[in-house]
């Protein structure tokens, strides 16, 4: 056997990374590989035997109510990301502008992101607590006689893990943004604000363009990590009042470990995969139109 | 340095491939050393429960422990909820260290019968399990075979304060309604005390399941009996106790502050608690929640006056199981015979009372009341303790349980009205039906 040294190299690349490819492969691959052959079945855990269906799971995912139900519910909780990104970098810019507690200011509002969900959960439990939470008792006294329900009205609650997720994220988008327009070059803003642009006028046709890129990054990965959330639901309302703050995480979850109905949560996490591809490749091709690689 | 190169890679392989494997390799080499040299080795048995060790579990596998010095159990806690439930369901499929496992309902417990999980008892003939648990044992068999031993007697009772019972001027029920318990709980209830309310796991078993199991959840049609008429009736009843009379808790503030009954009514915030045994095991910590007035109790209160087929949530519990893969089914069925005639004891302060008619019964009581036998009704207490009031078992899987608990949910939020929950829940029972 004859190796010559290119060969010796990538060799040894290989076995490096191999020890990381064979955990990858184990646990994420192999069994991702295996969820998506067991949504054609209809095994029980914890059975010893399970039947091919074909695509009768698929089929009666078209038909269940609770599907349709927690794929709006997922929609609607997605939709907290582009407002978060937005928010986000709307707080870098006045951040970035030599606020005084700047990094005081900073680590606040990075805070949330590395807490648990757990305690994000109870706190904002409390808050919005409809008949004794200081929400309510705010709006009571500003003259408000029926606050909303919150967290135990169907049609509001969603909304309020909306309103958690945004505060959860903004200040990841924050740190993120801050590190982008650190990239702005300043001879450009020099060069606009000769020209007489008002500030608005800056920020939607200069500074904007410039951070598109980063805008894509937070809000590609801001959907998926969004769309693959439960714990904060579980812990929160456990997918109630009713069914109204089911997402389809929750629903898989509650689905394969709760029912032990493996076959038809494995085709539910199919469905899921799928959606996941389909918001990325939206935005990857979309990227063409609105964002702008210096 | 190329040569050093290939080499780090090579070990750096190894030890992460060696590391995964050894930690298996490890186990069954244990084990199958042990079984080689049977007789005169230590037996190492894995008792996997739900109870927390220092309620009872621990000092009843260390009583067994220093009885039986060849035969050593030791004692395994999980979670008795979906995660801790799926750790013990994959410990088994796995073939992890299970030799003795407790399932807490029917259903995981048929579960574990279908996968092949637990050994089929009627191997052993020097134990009558009928005989000594009585007929409610009937309950937990699979196929008409025991595949697990029920343990301990599931009592649900109606916990009451007995100070503001005798402030009220009212006497301890023994047979009551749902229109009697508003009436004791507008009276009971006060400005920082509510009046009625349920333990929420139980909250729509104890009512609508006690109700339907002479009838039936599915009619002899094959479709959803949950429809039926007393369902509507029981419903309307806790609506009006919540919105109505407003004695009861609405569920929306149980849930939004996620109310710990047994805290308030322990603390005197709460008159009325249907609850059950297990509560014995705070009530009776009076550190963590300190009181000073009397408890007394009463039974299940039945939806209407004319009802005659209602039954009430009891039966046996903790059915103890043994792993059809123990290579060790005599030790693990010596342990278990001396468990359910007795050694089980220890965990009788925290309300479990051992079914078994050779238990010592009155030592059980005994250890129940503890030193605290002047907080509480004694009297009415042996009345629940000893009634032969028909009972029933928890059969419904798990998934016809949340949807009706959501449907049920969303009427008492008044997110939609009394009819609509009906044929929802009737709706979506029928094709669980289909499917299954």
């Amino acid at each position: 056997m004859k190796l010559n040294w290119m060969r010796k190299q990538q060799l040894t690349g290989y076995l490096f990374i191999a020890p990381n490819m064979v955990g990858v492969s184990l646990f994420i691959i192999i069994p991702a590989l295996f969820s998506f052959f067991l949504a054609f079945t209809n095994w029980e855990f914890p059975l010893l035997k399970a039947d091919f269906v074909g695509l009768s799971n698929f089929k009666r995912l078209i038909q269940d109510e609770v599907f349709y139900t927690s794929l709006k519910n997922t929609l609607i909780f997605l939709g907290s990301v582009p407002v978060s990104v937005g928010l986000g970098f709307l707080t870098a810019l006045i951040l970035n502008k030599s606020v005084y507690f700047k990094n005081a200011l900073r680590t606040m509002f990075f805070l949330p992101y590395i807490t648990t969900g757990v305690a994000i959960a109870f706190v904002w439990m409390l808050i919005f607590q409809p008949e004794n939470g200081p929400i309510n008792s705010i709006l009571r006294s500003l003259g408000i006689d029926h606050p909303p329900g919150w967290l135990s009205s169907t049609s509001s609650a969603i909304f309020v893990f909306d309103i958690i997720w945004v505060w959860f994220l903004l200040g990841y988008n924050v740190i993120i943004y801050l590190a982008a327009l650190q990239e702005v070059s300043s001879e450009l803003l020099e060069a606009s604000r000769i020209d007489g642009a008002r500030k608005l006028h800056t920020i939607r046709f200069v500074i904007w363009p410039l951070v598109s890129p980063t805008t894509l990054f937070l809000l590609m990965t801001g959907f998926i990590v969004s769309i693959k959330q439960m714990g904060i639901f579980q812990a929160i309302t456990d997918g109630g009042p009713g069914n109204s703050t089911t997402v389809l995480s929750l629903f898989i979850y509650k689905t394969a470990f709760r029912y032990y109905d493996m076959g038809y949560a494995s085709a539910i996490s199919v469905f899921l995969l799928l959606i996941i591809i389909a918001i990325t490749a939206i935005q990857w091709i979309a990227q063409k139109k609105w964002v702008h690689y210096s | 340095m190329k040569k050093t190169g290939i080499v780090l890679a090579l070990v750096l392989i190894a030890v992460s491939v060696l590391s995964a494997c050894s930690s298996n390799g490890k186990e069954s080499g244990g084990q199958a050393e042990s079984s080689a040299e049977a007789s005169k080795d230590v037996v190492n048995l894995t008792f996997w429960g739900g109870v927390p060790p220092e309620a009872g579990p621990q000092e009843i596998v260390d009583n067994w422990n220093k009885e039986n010095p060849d035969i050593q159990v030791t004692y395994v806690r999980y979670v008795n909820d979906d995660s801790g439930n799926l750790k013990l369901d994959t410990a088994l499929i796995a073939g992890q260290n299970v030799d003795i496992f407790a399932n807490y309902t029917k259903p995981l417990l048929t579960k574990r019968v279908s996968s092949g999980a637990a050994l089929d008892l009627s191997q052993f003939t020097d134990y009558n399990i009928d005989d000594k648990m009585g007929p409610s044992a009937k309950e937990w068999a699979v196929d008409g075979k025991y595949y697990a031993m029920p343990t301990k007697r599931n009592m649900h009772f109606v916990w009451m304060n007995k100070d503001a019972l005798d402030e009220a001027g009212l006497p301890v029920p023994t047979d009551w309604t749902l229109a009697d318990v508003e009436k004791y709980a507008k009276a009971l209830q006060t400005d920082t005390r509510w009046g009625y309310t349920t333990f929420p796991f139980w909250r729509d078993i104890v009512p609508f399941d006690g109700s339907l199991a002479v009838q039936g959840y599915v009619k002899e049609d094959g479709t959803s009996n949950l429809g039926a008429p007393i369902v509507e009736k029981a419903l309307q009843a806790h609506y009006d106790m919540m919105h109505t009379s407003k004695v009861s808790p609405p569920i929306s503030l149980i849930e939004t502050t996620k109310m710990n009954v047994i805290a308030e009514f322990l603390g005197n915030k709460l008159a009325l608690l249907n609850a059950g045994e297990w509560m014995f095991r705070d009530a009776n910590n009076l550190t963590d929640y300190p009181r000073d007035f009397k408890v007394a109790f009463a039974p299940l209160p039945r939806i209407t006056q004319e009802q005659d087929d209602f039954r009430y949530l009891g039966g046996l519990g903790d059915a103890i199981a043994i792993n059809a893969k123990s290579e060790y089914k005599e030790e693990a069925w010596a342990f278990l015979k001396w468990y359910a005639d007795g050694g089980m004891l220890p965990q009788a302060s925290g309300g479990r009372i051992p079914a078994s008619k050779d238990a010592d019964q009155d030592k059980a009581v005994e250890l129940l009341l503890g030193d605290l036998e002047d907080k509480y009704d004694v009297e009415s207490l042996k009345r629940i303790l000893n009634n032969d009031l028909p009972t029933f078992q928890v059969t419904l899987p798990q998934e016809v349980i949340d949807l009706r608990r959501e449907e049920f949910d969303k009427y008492y939020i008044k997110a939609q009205s009394l009819e609509d929950t009906i044929n929802n829940v009737a709706k979506r029972h029928n094709d669980y039906l289909k499917r299954k």
